[in-house]
C-alpha cells in the first residue's frame, strides 16, 4: 500500500509494526517487491517432505535386491536416487520461502506450479508448532498457520529449526497483535518436561499411569463389547455350518473386515494415548497454550476470544473416579472440515481440575450443570440414555447433555450460537416433543442439540435462546472476523 | 387432529405473517418429482421387460403412474408448508410436512447470501435465496421467489446484516 509498512530492503526480516495500522479498512493483499529478501525454509525439508516415498522406495528396492541378488542394482538406485533428488531439492529451496511484509506473510512454493500464499495477519487466529517424529529426529518444527475464513486458509511453514519455529511463532503472535506470546525461554530440545518454561501450568501434568488407566477404562467397554460380538458371531456360525470351510470362508469374508475396524480402534486408541502423554496446558494472556505429545511433540494455542463451546466427556467407566475429559471447540479449529475436531484442553482430570480449564476457557463457566430431562414420555426412544440427557440454560451458556457410552455436557455460549433450529420429526409430532438445535460456527457436528423437549418448553427455549444471544452478543465488540 | 399434531412454527412466534412462496414452485417441483419417479421406471422397466416380457414395460408404467400420482400429492402439500418471514432481528424460515423444521437465522450471524437458479427454475422465473452463517451446518434456504421478491429480500437481509454485526 503505502510506504506506512516499514523500511523494505535489508537484512531484518520483518518490519517492524507500522505506527497506525492499516485498521478495519479491507484492503487488497498487495505483494512485496521483488527483491525483497526471501528466508528459507531448511535445507533439510524435501527430504523430510518424501520420506514416505522414500521408505516405499527403499522397501522396494530392498526386495528387489533380495530377490535377484543384485546388490548393484541397490546401489546404483541409491546413487541415482541421492543425485535425483539432490538436484530437485535444490531446485525446489531456490522457490521456497517466506516473507513477512507489513502485516502480512507471504508464502512461496512450486517449481513448475509457482504458489504464493498471502497470509493476512490481522485475521490470525493460531500458530501451531508441530514435530513429526521425522522432523524431531533433526530438531527440526513445523508451524500450522490458521485464519479466520472458509476452507483451504490454513498454511504450512515446514521445516524450520526448532528454536528458529519458536520465534517465528512468537513474532507472528505479535504482529497480529496478540501480546501475551512471548517467545519462551525454552534453550535445548528434550528438556519442556523437566524446566518447566514460562508460566505455571493451570492443572498439574497428568502422570502417565492415570492417564493409561483413563485410556484403557475409556476403551474396555468398546473393546469388550466388539471382541463379545465377534465371539457370539463366531460360535453361532461355526454351530451352525460346523467349524469348516464355510465357516471359515464366512469368517474372511465377512468378520476380517470387522476385525480390522476394530484393530483400528485400537490403534487410535492408543495414538490417542500417545498424543496426550506430557500434557501441559498453560494461560498465557488471552491464550491457552498446549503442550502435548510423546513422540510427536505439538504446541498448540488456542485465544480464549474464539472458543465456541466447552465440552465435558464422561466415558462409561469414567463415572466412578469422577474423571472427566475437557474439549474446546475453536472457530479456528473446525475451520479444517474434513475431519470434526476439537482440541482437547484436559485429557483427564478430577472434578477440581476440569472445573479449574472450563473456568479458563470460558470465563466463569461452571463445571457442573443441573439439565432437565426430557418428559417421561420420551423415554422409550432413548431407555438407556434418557437419565443422562438434558438440557439448561444457564447464566452463561446454553448446556446440553447426551450419550451413554460416553456422556457429554456441551456448553455453548449464547454470544456463539450463530442460528437456531426446531425440528420435529414424525414420531415427535405424535408425542409433542421437539428438538433444539443451536448452532455454533464450525463445522456441521458443532451443534448443541436438545433432543426431544416438549413442544412448548421447545419453543420457548428457542425464543429464549435467541433474546440470550442478541443479548449476549450486544455486550461484545464486533469483531471483523 | 388432536391439540399435539399443531405444527412447531404455530405455537411460536405469534402474530407472524409467513410469506408464501411464489406458486410456480408447486409446479416446478411436481415436475421435478415426476421426473425422477420416471427414472426410476425406466430403470426398472429394463428387469422387468426381460422378466415378463412385453408385459414389463406396462407394469413399469402402471407403477409409475401410481408412485408419481402419490408422490406429486406429497410434494404439493410440502410446497405449502414453506414459508419465510422478516422479523425485526431475525429471519425465519419453515418447511416440512413430515419433519417440520423451524430455522431462526439472526441478521447479525450472516455471513454470505447466495442467489441461484436452475435451468428448470430459470423457466419459470424462480430464485433462490440462500443464508450463510459461520455454521457450516445451517445452510438455510429459501426457496421458489420471484426473481425481483428474491432480490429485494436479499438486499433488505443485507444491509440489516450490515447494522447488526456479531461475530462468530
Amino acid at each position: 500500500m503505502s510506504a506506512e509498512a516499514g523500511p523494505v530492503h535489508g537484512d531484518e526480516p520483518a518490519p517492524p509494526l507500522a505506527p497506525e495500522p492499516y485498521g478495519p479498512m479491507p484492503h487488497a493483499p498487495s505483494a512485496p517487491p521483488e527483491g525483497m529478501q526471501r528466508q528459507r525454509l531448511h535445507p533439510l525439508t524435501p527430504l523430510l517432505e518424501s520420506v514416505r516415498f522414500l521408505t516405499a522406495v527403499a522397501a522396494a528396492v530392498g526386495i528387489q535386491m533380495f530377490t535377484s541378488r543384485n546388490f548393484l542394482f541397490a546401489i546404483y538406485a541409491a546413487l541415482a536416487a541421492a543425485v535425483v533428488g539432490g538436484i530437485a531439492s535444490l531446485i525446489a529451496l531456490q522457490y521456497r520461502g517466506f516473507v513477512i511484509w507489513g502485516r502480512e506473510l507471504h508464502i512461496y512454493g512450486g517449481v513448475f506450479t509457482r504458489s504464493h500464499r498471502t497470509v493476512p495477519l490481522d485475521r490470525l487466529q493460531s500458530v501451531d508448532l508441530v514435530r513429526p517424529l521425522q522432523a524431531r529426529v533433526f530438531g527440526l518444527a513445523q508451524l500450522n498457520i490458521e485464519v479466520a475464513g472458509g476452507d483451504g486458509t490454513d498454511a504450512k511453514l515446514a521445516y524450520l529449526k526448532h528454536d528458529r519455529a519458536v520465534e517465528l511463532r512468537a513474532e507472528l503472535l505479535s504482529i497480529a497483535g496478540r501480546p501475551g506470546a512471548q517467545p519462551r525461554t525454552e534453550t535445548a530440545e528434550d528438556s519442556t518436561e523437566d524446566v518447566p518454561a514460562g508460566p505455571e501450568p493451570l492443572v498439574p501434568t497428568v502422570t502417565v499411569r492415570k492417564l493409561a488407566l483413563a485410556s484403557l477404562l475409556e476403551a474396555l467397554p468398546v473393546q469388550l463389547t466388539a471382541l463379545l460380538l465377534f465371539g457370539t458371531a463366531f460360535a453361532v456360525t461355526g454351530s451352525i455350518f460346523g467349524f469348516t470351510k464355510v465357516a471359515t470362508a464366512l469368517w474372511f469374508g465377512f468378520f476380517a473386515p470387522a476385525l480390522f475396524g476394530y484393530l483400528q480402534s485400537t490403534v487410535s486408541t492408543v495414538n490417542r494415548f500417545l498424543r496426550n502423554c506430557r500434557f501441559r496446558i498453560t494461560r498465557d494472556g488471552g491464550n491457552l497454550l498446549i503442550e502435548r505429545g510423546l513422540t510427536d511433540t505439538s504446541h498448540e494455542t488456542v485465544p480464549v476470544d474464539r472458543v465456541t463451546a466447552v465440552c465435558f466427556d464422561e466415558p462409561i467407566l469414567w463415572r466412578r473416579k469422577n474423571w472427566r475429559r475437557v474439549e474446546v471447540w475453536t472457530a479456528a479449529v473446525s475451520q479444517q472440515i474434513s475431519v470434526l475436531k476439537s482440541t482437547t484442553a484436559l485429557p483427564v482430570g478430577g472434578p477440581a481440575e476440569v472445573a479449574k480449564v472450563a473456568a479458563e476457557a470460558l470465563p466463569e463457566l461452571p463445571a457442573t450443570f443441573a439439565v432437565q430431562r426430557p418428559p417421561r414420555r420420551a423415554r422409550w426412544r432413548m431407555p438407556l440414555r434418557w437419565k443422562r440427557t438434558g438440557a439448561l440454560l444457564d447464566e452463561k451458556a446454553f448446556v446440553v447433555r447426551h450419550g451413554w457410552w460416553v456422556n457429554t455436557y456441551v456448553a455453548l455460549p449464547y454470544a456463539r450460537i450463530q442460528s437456531v433450529q426446531v425440528v420435529q420429526g414424525r414420531i415427535q409430532r405424535l408425542q409433542g416433543l421437539a428438538t433444539v438445535h443451536a448452532m455454533s460456527a464450525g463445522s456441521v457436528g458443532h451443534t448443541a442439540k436438545a433432543a426431544h423437549r416438549d413442544v412448548e418448553e421447545a419453543v420457548a427455549m428457542a425464543a429464549e435462546l435467541r433474546r440470550r444471544a442478541d443479548a449476549a452478543a450486544a455486550l461484545e465488540a464486533p469483531r471483523l472476523s | 387432529m388432536n391439540a399435539r399434531a399443531v405444527p412447531v412454527w404455530d405455537l411460536w412466534p405469534d402474530g407472524i405473517e409467513w410469506q408464501p412462496m411464489s406458486p410456480q414452485l408447486r409446479t416446478v417441483w411436481v415436475l421435478r418429482s415426476l421426473l425422477n419417479v420416471l427414472i426410476l421406471a425406466v430403470i426398472a422397466a429394463v428387469p422387468l421387460t426381460i422378466w415378463l416380457g412385453w408385459e414389463g414395460p406396462l407394469w413399469a408404467l402402471g407403477g409409475y403412474v401410481v408412485l408419481a400420482g402419490l408422490r406429486s400429492l406429497a410434494v404439493a402439500r410440502t410446497v405449502k408448508t414453506w414459508g419465510y418471514a422478516e422479523r425485526e432481528q431475525d429471519l425465519l424460515v419453515r418447511h416440512g410436512l413430515l419433519t417440520r423444521r423451524l430455522s431462526i437465522v439472526p441478521y447479525g450471524r450472516i455471513q454470505l447470501i447466495d442467489l441461484s437458479a436452475g435451468p428448470v427454475e430459470r423457466m419459470f422465473g424462480l430464485t433462490t435465496v440462500q443464508v450463510r452463517t459461520a455454521a457450516l451446518a445451517s445452510t438455510t434456504e429459501v426457496p421458489g421467489l420471484d426473481p425481483l421478491v428474491a432480490a429485494a429480500l436479499r438486499d433488505r437481509l443485507a444491509v440489516r446484516a450490515a447494522e447488526v454485526r456479531e461475530g462468530l
